[in-house]
């Protein structure tokens, strides 16, 4: 239980990709979003794999300088820290040109191995002569992390010594400041990582499980390394210059009067019973001071409440100074309670503040925060800061504070101190279709208990035969196969428990697992591409585990995917979950789909003009719908530009003007004064205005005492009722009965499924439900209809592009938000001439009351209706 | 226990201090002294105390230790003039951590004063143990704020506490290293700063093991580096044995506590696991050592924690036992929900192994055996001390004849009971032995005694025997209270065979002060 429980502060591993080895993070902070998902924000511990070749180096010789006791040592050391700015620059320096030495350490890896291991070497073996015990070289250690290390390993026959000297780089951790959001299902288990204290053997490390240490912090940005220690500055402008100490006759001149003035003493004569008796009389004095004065009469109408009042600090330090000021005499304190111009009054600040004064506050403490300053300044100018200042601490034991507190608390819910994280199974997931892919597991389905042997391979890293699970590790073209310690060992130290044949130094070593970090990169396309873990001997290929970093990883469950940039997760976000995320830039995420031009070239123009009988351009102008034939238009373009000179089709496209006149003319015409008010412009008399043929809206008639009898309006049509029952109108589809509805046209799309759309309105907007109110879903109801729907959202595929729609977690039940991406689609319906017909059908009432009524069934008469046999995609029009 | 060894106990308070305000979202809070002040009131401790309300520090004293500049512009930067300071805020690095507010230069002077005045106190002899809360703002650099702290107080009171005392012991329990501090005496074997903190990742970044003083100061500064997650058990397996052996062979004069309570559990800013009885701990361990001890507040973020705290320890050096249960005061609904005094330590994992703390303590051991084991010159020293201060003190009373100081007398007059006390105060010091064995005592008795402390002891002997001061009690005493209580080795060398009288420890300044008298007269 504890062991699944995560704190804040708490070293974990995580894991990004199955096959690769765990990341070391430690949580700063434990956040619940939205979903309900646990977010942890991670501060990045780097192995020594994911760092440039030259800082290795680099920290190598800082551990040398701190690992030996040695003046040389030390001075190094000192060097090291005093000038932490040049030496970052070194290393930048040393980086730089590295980096584009990278493709030749390809062809020649012996020789930067050769100088790592040197440096490693170098130091271990330095420190070994040291008496600290410092250094992996102190012999006894067999039992260093060695638990599976059955297999003997002839070919790695070198002293232990160096085998632990190998392993423990691996414990080597590079700090950084560098913070990122992981999800917290991602964590896998606790280890520590501590700063290594020179007392400290590395021994110890390698002695117990998960356990890490750094020196450095690490900088990936700056890809610099720095030594995470502060310095005392040593010289006469830090320190201070020590008095002499005073000589026997000597006296200080200090006064302790100027210094100090007593406000209380023990030293007096009076018993504890005493002042506690004095102090209930004081606020008794205090109280019936209260009742005297009017203002406070009015703030506590009750006795009690000026007894409280009476009873705060400000009244008890009050009679305290009382007491002192008359030398601890109670008759002159007391009489100097009650002095002859009436009862001594004490009002701290919260008293003192009138109920509007108080509103102010808290007015403002809304609108500025805790700016006491400003708010002194806006809403409270005839108070000093120091009263502003006791008045809000006193303010928040009050009753309104903790209704504040309250609000606050329940924002404050989404920060976890901690959380609980099952017991991930990586069997499970082990056996699953990640690893089927990539054939990661070998013999993947063992019991457990049978070892089982690999094909007669040994453990590519300790040689063991047998083992109850063989993990691949593998790379674009060379797996090697570990058994299940190694493995283990792998994920969580980022490297071959032993050295592997031919290297043994700890530049190879990092080479490898820094090609295996390569890989993610290259499976950035997803899971379920390639395995991601490699350790390849051979491979040389040196991508920085950097980029690997800074791999960004969608977060939602079952996603995973990867992607090299930031803004390109940010649109897979968009398009496959439907979140939007605000990214730094203006640009938008992705593009609407209505975002297009058409660029129109001189040949299209050329068509448009020899083609226009084809074309029709008027016409498609005023019906967007209208299909031109473009195979049509491109044959008879061929044939007639076929006779056509250069000068001719040039001639096509200069653009002949229509004469229409001047505008001016026209205008002036118009605008012509003196021609009197024009017969058009004379109002005609109301009397001999032209009766329209038909009232649309006719008076209802009138009630015996003069008001209007309108209709009631049924709140259901009785149509509905009849509908079932008239069989020949295929009006409803068949699924009518589910209730998302809204997207009713587009399922029909895709299912395929045959509907008659009688004509009744534009029934493609919406659903058939009836009484259908007139407007839209709101985009909550409609995600509330969704979530009840218990299904997620349909993708439409649209021009082969996803369409955007709201990120639908199952079933949850939580409020969702629709994206402005939801908006109802550029929807319009086309008529067919089937719809045409119909509609001529209709008479002009029933047409009108269709409009006015869309969800209404129409009374058409079966004959009438042609039960069209195309489907209903054919009146559908999506605008893209 | 405690109830023997009852101490004067002078309180430093100025009632304005709770109400400056360093800004919105600052984690440092004043009105946690408020809280502590108001806490002692409605606790009875309020009267069992001289408080004291300390005059505002001068920029003339401020300069003892920071520079002109930097106290000048302390001095005229305010809020409303910052954009014409631009480059010397940066210079003094005042600005994002070290806001400039409203009544800054105040709230410097009054800290300063507090502490200021609780020095001179401590060496007038005026009391015993002094306290200033709203003190300890270890961080401040000669001419630099750095971590809340502006003028650092602490190195003014123990540059006054060096005119009367050859030596003076910091001790700084905050998370945070003292770095300020460290850094005002590096380069001094005068004061000895033992520093408590978290190292690693953590503000501000000194505080290495191996940082150990320089020149004259080299091995003067001792630097405890832990991890998160400690816990009352593990501190105390460190703090006692390092601070024993510091007593030991450093035998300072006076003692200055540094009491940060952001080494409490549930810290804002903090990282270990102590709760309010840990922390007391480290207070009532110190204050046995019956030096003129100096306490000042600190770090401490969690206001109702410090306040809860430093309440706790106001009542340890009162030796006053108080109730768990909260009273009720102005700012009782800050404590619930359980309003109670203690605090129970979270869950959180100790990452302070017992094998780390032990090496640690050794590396220090072996760092403290490098100082120069000079008893001679200490002891030497220490006499010289004390009849110094008794002097000084009788010509004060003598001339002086103040109201407060003819009190004082009055004061003395009891001091029968003191002594009394002082008698039974050894008992106090047995219970210290037990104390101690309850964990670490049994290496401690090897180390201290057995291998050093009778070396150290037979070379402090005959220094003694050279300065020619009554060298035959002297041995005895020397022996007996060696390695636990070098404070006596003040009042023993004063009044000698008294001292030796008293079952070998006399203890305390009081009977060192009484018996200088008589010596004296």
């Amino acid at each position: 239980m504890a062991t699944n429980m995560y704190r804040v502060g708490d070293y974990v591993y995580v894991e990004t990709t199955p096959n690769s080895p765990y990341l070391i993070r430690r949580i700063e902070e434990l956040n619940k979003n939205q979903t309900g998902n646990v977010e942890a924000k991670v501060m990045c511990f780097y192995r020594r794999r994911d760092l440039p070749n030259p800082l290795v180096q680099l920290a190598d010789k800082h551990q040398l300088a701190t690992a030996e006791d040695s003046p040389l040592a030390t001075k190094l050391k000192k060097t090291w820290l005093r000038t932490p700015v040049s030496e970052e620059q070194a290393a930048q320096a040393v980086l730089d040109p590295s980096i584009a030495a990278l493709d030749e350490e390809r062809t020649s890896p012996t020789q930067t191995s050769g100088g790592g291991g040197s440096a490693t070497g170098n130091s271990s073996g330095n420190s070994s002569g040291t008496s600290n015990n410092n250094s992996s070289s102190t012999g006894s250690g067999g039992g260093a992390g060695g638990a599976g290390n059955a297999g003997g390993d002839a070919e790695k026959g070198e002293a232990l010594t160096s085998k632990q000297r190998y392993q423990i780089k691996h414990r080597e951790l590079f700090l950084s400041r560098q913070v990122e959001s992981i999800p917290a299902t991602q964590i896998r288990g606790k280890c520590s990582v501590t700063l290594l204290n020179e007392t400290e053997s590395l021994q110890s490390y390698l002695n117990k499980d998960d356990t890490f240490f750094y020196c450095l912090v690490f900088d990936p940005n700056q890809k610099t390394l720095l030594a995470d220690k502060g310095e005392i500055r040593v010289g006469s402008r830090y320190q201070c210059d020590i008095p002499a100490k005073l000589k026997d006759t000597a006296t200080d001149d200090r006064k302790l009067e100027e210094l100090e003035s007593l406000v209380w003493t023990p030293e007096h004569s009076l018993t504890d019973r005493k002042i506690d008796q004095f102090l209930v009389v004081s606020r008794s004095i205090g109280t019936f001071a209260r009742a005297l004065d009017c203002s406070s009469s009015v703030k506590q109408p009750s006795l009690h409440m000026s007894a409280a009042a009476a009873s705060r600090d400000i009244t008890l330090f009050h009679a305290m100074n009382i007491l002192h000021k008359h030398e601890y005499s109670i008759e002159e304190s007391m009489s100097s309670l009650v002095p002859s111009t009436g009862p001594v009054l004490c009002r701290d600040e919260i008293e003192d503040w009138s109920a509007s004064e108080a509103n102010l506050f808290e007015e403002a403490l809304e609108k500025y925060g805790k700016d006491f300053n400003d708010i002194r300044q806006d809403f409270l100018p005839w108070k000093t800061l120091k009263q502003i200042i006791e008045y809000y601490y006193m303010w928040k034991t009050t009753d309104r504070y903790v209704q504040q507190k309250r609000v606050k608390a329940v924002e404050a819910e989404l920060k976890l101190k901690q959380v609980y994280i099952p017991q991930y199974n990586n069997n499970g997931k082990g056996n699953g279709s990640s690893v089927k892919a990539g054939g990661g597991i070998y013999n993947g389905t063992t019991n457990g208990s049978t070892d089982l042997s690999n094909n007669g391979k040994p453990c590519e890293s300790c040689g063991a035969t047998k083992s109850s699970q063989w993990n691949s590790v593998s790379s674009g073209h060379s797996t090697c196969r570990l058994c299940l310690s190694c493995w283990e060992y792998w994920r969580r130290y980022g490297s071959m428990k032993s050295a592997t044949k031919g290297d043994s130094g700890d530049g190879d070593a990092k080479k490898k697992s820094s090609s295996a970090a390569s890989t993610p990169t290259a499976t950035s396309a997803g899971l379920a591409t390639t395995p991601t873990a490699v350790v390849d001997l051979n491979d040389d290929e040196k991508i920085s585990d950097l980029t690997n970093r800074q791999l960004h990883r969608c977060s939602i469950v079952n996603c995973g995917k990867e992607f090299k940039l930031k803004t390109h997760l940010a649109r897979h976000y968009a398009q496959a979950h439907g979140i939007a995320i605000s990214s730094g830039s203006p640009r938008p995420i992705m593009k609407t789909r209505t975002a297009f031009y058409l660029h129109t070239n001189p040949m299209t123009r050329v068509a448009r003009a020899i083609c226009r009988s084809i074309v029709k351009p008027k016409k498609a102008a005023r019906q967007s719908a209208y299909a031109i034939n473009a195979m049509l238009v491109k044959q008879e373009f061929t044939n007639r530009i076929s006779g056509k000179s250069q000068a001719e089709i040039k001639k096509l496209l200069l653009l002949k003007p229509k004469d229409r006149g001047s505008v001016t003319k026209i205008a002036n015409r118009l605008g012509a004064p003196g021609s009197g008010p024009h017969e058009w412009l004379v109002l005609t008399p109301k009397d001999k205005m032209p009766l329209p043929a038909v009232v649309s809206f006719p008076k209802p008639p009138k009630a015996p005492d003069g008001s209007l009898v309108y209709d009631r309006v049924p709140n259901k049509s009785p149509d509905v009722v009849a509908v079932p029952a008239d069989k020949d109108l295929t009006i409803i589809p068949t699924q009518a009965t589910s209730t998302i509805r809204k997207r009713a046209h587009e399922e029909q799309q895709l299912n395929g499924t045959e509907v008659t759309i009688v004509p009744s309105g534009p029934p493609a907007k919406r659903p058939n439900k009836d009484p259908m109110p007139s407007h839209c879903p709101s985009p909550e109801q409609f995600a509330a209809m969704m979530a009840a729907s218990g299904q997620p959202l349909s993708r439409h595929h649209l021009n082969g592009k996803q369409k955007i729609a709201q990120m639908a977690r199952g079933g949850n039940g939580r409020k969702q938000v629709i994206s402005w991406m939801d908006a109802p689609d550029d929807v319009y319906f086309r008529a067919n001439d089937t719809h045409k017909k119909t509609r001529k059908i209709l008479s002009a009432v029933d047409l009108r009351r269709a409009a006015r009524k869309p969800w209404r069934t129409l009374p058409i008469k079966p004959a009438a209706t042609e039960p069209s046999s195309r489907p209903i995609e054919s009146q559908i029009v999506i605008l893209d | 226990m405690q109830s023997h060894s009852k101490k004067r106990v002078c309180y430093y308070y100025d009632s304005d201090i709770g109400n400056y305000y360093y800004g919105q979202g600052h984690p440092m809070k004043p009105h946690r002294i408020r809280m502590t002040h108001n806490l002692l009131l409605n606790y009875g401790l309020y009267r069992k105390m001289e408080i004291y309300r300390p005059h505002k520090a001068t920029a003339d004293e401020m300069t003892k230790f920071h520079s002109d500049e930097y106290v000048r512009f302390l001095r005229s930067i305010r809020p409303d003039n910052m954009s014409e300071y631009n480059k010397q805020m940066q210079r003094f690095n005042v600005g994002e951590d070290c806001p400039v507010f409203d009544g800054l230069y105040e709230f410097c002077q009054l800290s300063a004063g507090g502490s200021v005045a609780a020095a001179v106190k401590l060496n007038k002899q005026a009391s015993e143990i002094c306290i200033n809360w709203g003190g300890g703002l270890h961080h401040a650099k000669k001419s630099e704020a750095s971590g809340f702290c502006y003028v650092n107080d602490i190195v003014l009171g123990i540059l006054e506490l060096l005119k009367y005392h050859q030596r003076v012991l910091y001790i700084d329990i905050d998370v945070h290293h003292g770095d300020g501090v460290e850094e005002a005496f590096y380069t001094t074997d005068r004061v000895m700063t033992v520093s408590f903190h978290k190292y690693g990742e953590y503000f501000p970044g000194t505080g290495d093991l191996r940082d150990i003083g320089a020149g004259k100061g080299k091995y003067y500064a001792v630097n405890i580096p832990l991890r998160d997650g400690m816990d009352d058990d593990a501190y105390e397996s460190i703090f006692v044995p390092i601070i024993s052996k510091v007593m030991e062979t450093f035998q300072p004069a006076a003692v200055v506590l540094q009491c940060g309570a952001d080494s409490l559990t549930g810290d804002r800013l903090g990282c270990f696991n102590l709760t309010v009885k840990g922390h007391g701990k480290c207070v009532e361990f110190v204050k046995k050592y019956n030096l003129p001890f100096l306490m000042v507040g600190g770090g401490g973020y969690t206001i109702r924690n410090v306040s809860r705290c430093w309440t706790y320890e106001t009542s340890v050096a009162l030796a006053v036992e108080i109730a768990n249960e909260l009273p009720y005061n102005d700012y009782f609904e800050y404590f619930g929900p359980d309003f109670k005094l203690h605090i129970s330590p979270s869950n959180m994992t100790n990452q302070n192994t017992s094998e780390y703390l032990e090496k640690i303590k050794n590396r220090l051991f072996e760092n403290l055996r490098m100082l120069p084991h000079a008893p001679g010159v200490q002891i030497q020293a220490i006499p010289e001390d004390a009849i110094n201060d008794e002097s000084d003190d009788e010509d004060k009373v003598d001339k002086d004849d103040r109201l407060p100081q003819s009190d004082k007398d009055k004061r003395i007059v009891p001091e029968n009971e003191y002594s009394d006390s002082e008698d039974e105060g050894e008992g106090g010091r047995r219970d210290n032995r037990t104390y101690k064995g309850q964990r670490k005592r049994p290496r401690l008795d090897k180390d201290t005694n057995s291998n050093k402390a009778s070396s150290e002891t037979s070379s402090e002997i005959k220094d003694e025997k050279e300065k020619g001061d009554g060298a035959d009690g002297e041995e005895s005493t020397a022996s007996n209270t060696n390695s636990n209580n070098n404070s006596n080795n003040k009042s023993d060398n004063d009044a000698g065979a008294t001292a030796n009288a008293g079952s070998g420890s006399g203890s305390g300044s009081g009977a060192g002060a009484k018996g200088a008298k008589e010596n004296n007269i």
